[in-house]
């Protein structure tokens, strides 16, 4: 009976793919691509200029090669950069008008679209390949002024919002896979929370790859006005496809004064099979700018998918007094890599930053913190405490860690601490004596090791990232 | 219950336990006593199933082969181990390590798991007779607990999880007198007809509040001298050199 | 520069008569060195010093020619007399002097045959550097079984005249089994701008005990580069204390090889800078079998605009399993422009271990300050005490006593 769960939960559960009709752009990355791109978004002339710029700007640039998960090359001109399902052709003004497939699809993920059996208290933006498939509990935010729609729909509601503030937080310019998802991004989500405004909901992106040969560049925008709060969950998942796919996504958040964004991922993509093969790249610029006075930036991520994960979710501390988190557990099985962490940079005085990292590897993984705190001069009495906690399992995997500390600042004090160690035996033996076979007791005992981290994550989801945890290690003890 | 027959033990060649020989009926209490270094650990964590040592002879557990049965497995079947040195494991909830250790073994016996309600009730209940600090059953499982906090909390566990056979490993050690006592009331409470306690120990002062039914001294790994309650009291006079 | 290089390289071979595999070994490292000229902050090891730039900066235009026939003024070199001492003389790169007289001969081999190995290695630019232009090879040979009753100080020095220009020397140590040696290497700098290269390389045998101080506290506006490069067998011990001072710019290099079981390396340092220096300490140590131990403790005072970095790795192999690696560094900002840099780096791959690191930085705790004032101290003394107390730490870690005092009296560190 064990057995068979175990078997079942082994096999990546969201691996099936929807056979569904796509409208796909040509294939390969070029001016033409880009326009065709904005063209079926009718796009307004500033953002395909703004893209344009990104593409001339990625000619010159190299693809980044000082992480420490090394990947074959990567044909650009082979991957399809805009794929929807044929429905979207012309979007569907309802529900009702979605492609019953595509409804089925979120039902199977436990992500309902349908308002009668939508989540409680979750205000979900499901995206499919490239477009946004739907939005739900729009009318009951509206009414508090808070905009929670895709992208796209932004550009064309909200213009001047996104304009304002598209490219400040991660300009054209950044790096490689940031002006590469500058030039071709296809939809997303965008927030914005008016001043004074507390978000009565969690808001929360569902993010899916379908096609195959497809990347998937999408364009996440969060403005929390003065004095508001908003919370966002992010999920993701794709297909079991024996390629590798690319997903190259870029998050801005931006938190005028004493505003506050807390941003929660877990990220359960396709992470490849036994062997190694197939398996998202998932190489994301998640950046967050604490604009304001007082504002507050923290990020939470579960990283148990994906075949190479490679971001940094970062916090710019501008604002005097603001504050920047980062909380963080990674898991890598079997042949995953990720090289993952966190820049903080503290610029405005009175600016705070806390980093809680727990890297977990096993098999033949290989597990890479890697994270910059920067105090500036003018950043006086400011300070950052980090964490960063590694435990291995078995002789065949990696745990790094690499942190980059700068101090330039003498009314500023960093303390950083890290260990590396295993589950010990005579833990493993407590717990079994207690009854609990070698796979729940790693669980339990992983799950503690993590608390710290759960604990930042909204009810919900905090209950889902624990049994992934507990999947993500099966098979990697006795 | 228990029949333990020329059981030998060594870690890294070096000899334990040298044709060890015990027989424990339902609901007898035996207790074991013998200076550092005898054995008497050895013989918990062997019984329990941790790994690193080298064993021959036979251990039958209700005529099952205990050599044959994992850990948790030996634990489903109804051994319980109070550990002499009770572990920490950070940022696990003591409640729900304990929840899951229950329904883990209901599962594995076929019996009804018991939902977060019916699990704090009892736990509650028990954690009262044990006059066992409710607010810790909050904290991270042993973490920060005195050491007379950490053997409570093995007895509360015992007491929870309701094993045929409890061997407790100087579970007296680093116990003032009331704590002592609070112990012994748990393992009293759990005497039954039909459940076993196997009582290991350096000194004799445990065993007057948990009568036990036979004492055997145990001596470089071998048992030298068994007898009733009497011979723990002419092993207190004495001392070790000169019992036999 | 490339010109200026290929001009002073063929005059050095002229002037040394290098036998033909010599000859090849410095022109493969020449060429290696024209190919990848000066680190900068592009190398990741460089990322907080770019050395480029600081030769730029401080120095201006290098020449790599030394001429020797000149006065070395060897005399004039301040010899420490607290303590007795065997000593080698280096001045603008070359051995001027080697001195053993407190030790028995025959324990002790000076050899000047390179070995096949030695030319096969590829380390970094500054290496390459350092091959191609240094002068006659030496190595040293500690016989089995053999302590050095005194210890041997090499002093680094300059001519007076020395300007602009490069120097570079090499030792090589060989510790047969059982062998110990206490070495100090004391810098005295008779000149100015001028990028001092230095390269160690050591082979610690089985139970052998190395001993390793640098100091550099004379105040000079030289530039400074050091790699010690250790190899050590079973149950040997190796010890390093830095005291990182006095010139302009200084990055020690440890490269640390842990290839014997129950081998043990310890990095210890202090960082002790004013005005615009900058210096940095970069280690790296190799776990390589099972049951090897590396501590590591740097600690950093850093005065005005100067800038102190300490990258510090542990490496652990599959095989090293029950490795035991601890590395900690804490750094006191004391003027708002100084900057204390760090990456403390953990690569591993057995699961088995024990390694943890930590590191601080901020100011001076005020509270502590207010604390000893509140007994009669005045703010500078009470300054004082408490950088004194903050520094004993890593100089207690010194295991020589002897040396520990010499230490202590050039720090001004009471008890």
């Amino acid at each position: 009976m064990r057995d068979k769960q175990i078997e079942d939960l082994k096999d990546y559960k969201y691996g099936f793919s929807t056979d569904i009709e796509n409208f796909k752009a040509p294939k390969g990355l070029n001016e033409d691509v880009i326009k065709f791109i904005s063209n079926i978004k009718k796009e307004p002339k500033w953002l395909l200029e703004w893209r344009l710029k990104a593409f001339e700007r990625l000619k010159v640039l190299k693809e980044p090669d000082w992480q420490k998960p090394k990947y074959p090359k990567i044909d650009y001109q082979d991957l399809y950069y805009y794929s929807a399902p044929k429905s979207f052709k012309d979007k569907p003004k309802s529900l009702d008008e979605l492609d019953p497939k595509l409804l089925e699809t979120y039902q199977k993920l436990g992500i309902p679209l349908n308002e009668q059996k939508r989540l409680n208290g979750i205000a979900v933006d499901a995206v499919f390949d490239s477009v946004s498939v739907a939005t739900t509990f729009k009318e009951t935010l509206t009414k508090q002024g808070i905009i929670f729609c895709s992208i796209s729909e932004a550009v064309q509601k909200h213009p001047e919002l996104v304009k304002k503030y598209l490219g400040t937080v991660i300009p054209l310019t950044d790096h490689f896979f940031a002006t590469l998802n500058s030039a071709v991004f296809t939809d997303g989500s965008f927030v914005y929370i008016p001043p004074g405004v507390r978000c009565p909901m969690e808001l929360s992106t569902y993010f899916r790859i379908n096609a195959s040969d497809t990347g998937q560049f999408e364009r996440t925008l969060i403005i929390a006005d003065k004095g508001s709060y908003v919370s966002y969950l992010e999920g993701c998942t794709a297909p079991m496809r024996d390629e590798n796919q690319l997903h190259a996504a870029n998050v801005e958040l931006i938190a005028l004064d004493d505003a506050e964004i807390k941003y929660s991922t877990v990220q359960n993509w396709y992470p490849g099979d036994k062997d190694g093969k197939g398996g998202i790249y998932n190489f994301v610029t998640k950046r967050g700018l604490c604009k304001g006075k007082n504002s507050k930036i923290s990020w939470t991520q579960v990283e148990t998918g994906s075949a190479i994960t490679w971001k940094y979710p970062s916090c710019i501390l501008k604002g005097d007094n603001s504050i920047g988190e980062f909380y963080s557990i990674a898991i890598t099985n079997n042949h995953q890599k990720a090289d993952t962490g966190t820049k903080m940079i503290h610029l405005g005085k009175n600016t705070k930053s806390k980093i809680i990292s727990k890297g977990i590897s096993a098999g033949f993984s290989d597990m890479t913190y890697r994270g910059l705190v920067d105090i500036s001069p003018k950043a006086t009495n400011s300070n950052n405490f980090t964490q960063c906690d590694s435990l291995l399992m078995g002789n065949k995997c990696g745990a790094h860690t690499v942190p980059y500390i700068k101090n330039k600042n003498s009314d500023s004090n960093i303390a950083h601490e890290a260990t590396t160690s295993k589950i010990s035996e005579e833990q493993l033996h407590y717990c079994q004596q207690r009854g609990l076979n070698p796979e729940e007791a790693v669980g339990l005992i992983v799950n503690g090791f993590c608390k710290e981290v759960l604990q930042q994550l909204p009810m919900e989801f905090a209950v889902e990232a624990q049994k992934l945890v507990g999947i993500s290690l099966e098979g990697s003890v006795g | 219950m228990l029949k333990i027959n020329n059981l030998s033990a060594k870690i890294e060649n070096k000899s334990i336990l040298q044709d060890f020989k015990l027989e424990i009926n339902p609901g007898e209490v035996h207790a074991i006593m013998g200076p550092n270094g005898s054995g008497k650990s050895t013989l918990s964590n062997i019984l329990s199933g941790k790994k690193g040592y080298d064993v021959t002879g036979e251990v039958l557990f209700e005529n099952n082969d205990l050599f044959s049965l994992e850990t948790e497995e030996r634990a489903h079947k109804g051994i319980f181990l109070a550990f002499q040195y009770p572990l920490e494991i950070p940022g696990v909830n003591t409640n729900v390590f304990l929840k899951t250790s229950l329904n883990a073994i209901k599962k594995a016996r076929g019996e009804k798991e018991l939902d977060a309600i019916q699990f704090l009730k009892l736990v509650k209940e028990k954690a009262k007779e044990l006059k066992f600090d409710e607010e810790k059953l909050g904290r991270q499982l042993n973490v920060g607990f005195s050491g007379g906090e950490k053997k409570k909390n093995e007895i509360l566990q015992m007491s929870i999880l309701n094993p045929k056979l409890s061997i407790l490993d100087e579970t007296d050690s680093g116990l003032d007198i009331d704590a002592l006592k609070t112990v012994a009331d748990g393992v009293n409470a759990l005497r039954k007809k039909n459940n076993s306690f196997l009582i290991i120990t350096h000194y004799q002062r445990l065993l007057e509040y948990i009568k036990p039914d036979f004492v055997h001294v145990l001596m470089n790994g071998k048992i030298i001298k068994s007898g009733g309650p009497e011979l723990a009291l002419e092993l207190e006079k004495k001392g070790y050199e000169n019992i036999n | 520069m490339e010109e200026q290089l290929k001009i002073d390289f063929e005059k050095k071979l002229k002037d040394f008569s290098y036998s033909d595999q010599e000859k090849k070994f410095k022109e493969t490292n020449f060429k290696e060195f024209l190919k990848n000229g000066f680190p900068n902050r592009k190398l990741e090891n460089w990322k907080f010093s770019d050395l480029n730039q600081i030769i730029k900066n401080n120095i201006g235009e290098l020449t790599f020619y030394n001429d020797y026939k000149k006065e070395n003024q060897i005399d004039k070199i301040e010899l420490i007399s607290e303590l007795e001492h065997n000593k080698i003389i280096i001045v603008d790169g070359k051995i001027e002097k080697i001195d053993f007289k407190f030790e028995d001969k025959d324990k002790i081999d000076v050899l000047v045959e390179q070995s096949e190995e030695t030319i096969k290695e590829n380390i970094n630019s500054l290496i390459n550097l350092n091959n191609a232009f240094s002068n006659k090879f030496c190595k040293i040979i500690i016989k089995k079984n053999y302590s050095l009753k005194k210890p041997l100080i090499i002093y680094h020095s300059t001519n007076k005249n020395t300007q602009s220009k490069n120097t570079n020397s090499r030792i090589d140590f060989k510790l047969e089994e059982n062998a110990c040696l206490r070495l100090i290497d004391i810098f005295k700098d008779n000149s100015e701008k001028n990028f001092l290269n230095i390269y160690y390389n050591f082979e610690l045998d089985k139970s052998s005990i190395l001993k390793n101080y640098k100091i550099d506290k004379a105040i000079n506006n030289n530039v400074k580069y050091s790699y010690n490069n250790v190899k050590q067998e079973a149950n040997s011990i190796s010890e390093t204390f830095i005291l990182s001072s006095g010139s302009k710019f200084f990055k020690n290099e440890i490269n640390c090889d842990l290839q014997g079981q129950h081998s043990s390396a310890f990095v210890n340092g202090i960082f002790d800078l004013d005005d615009e220096n900058h210096h940095e300490i970069k280690s790296n140590i190799n776990h390589l079998v099972e049951n090897t131990k590396s501590y590591q403790l740097v600690k950093s005072v850093l005065e005005k605009k100067s800038k102190a970095v300490y990258q510090g790795k542990i490496f652990v192999s599959s095989e090293a399993q029950k490795t035991d690696g601890y590395q900690l560094s804490n750094a006191i900002l004391l003027s708002e422009n100084s900057e204390f840099n760090a990456k403390p780096e953990l690569e591993i791959y057995a699961d088995d271990v024990k390694c943890s690191h930590g590191s601080s930085s901020g100011s001076l705790d005020e509270n502590s300050i207010f604390y000893l004032m509140s007994r009669g101290l005045n703010y500078k003394e009470a300054k004082k005490l408490l950088i004194n107390g903050f520094l004993l730490d890593v100089i207690e870690k010194i295991t020589d006593e002897e040396i520990k005092n010499l230490i202590k009296d050039l720090l001004g560190v009471k008890q």
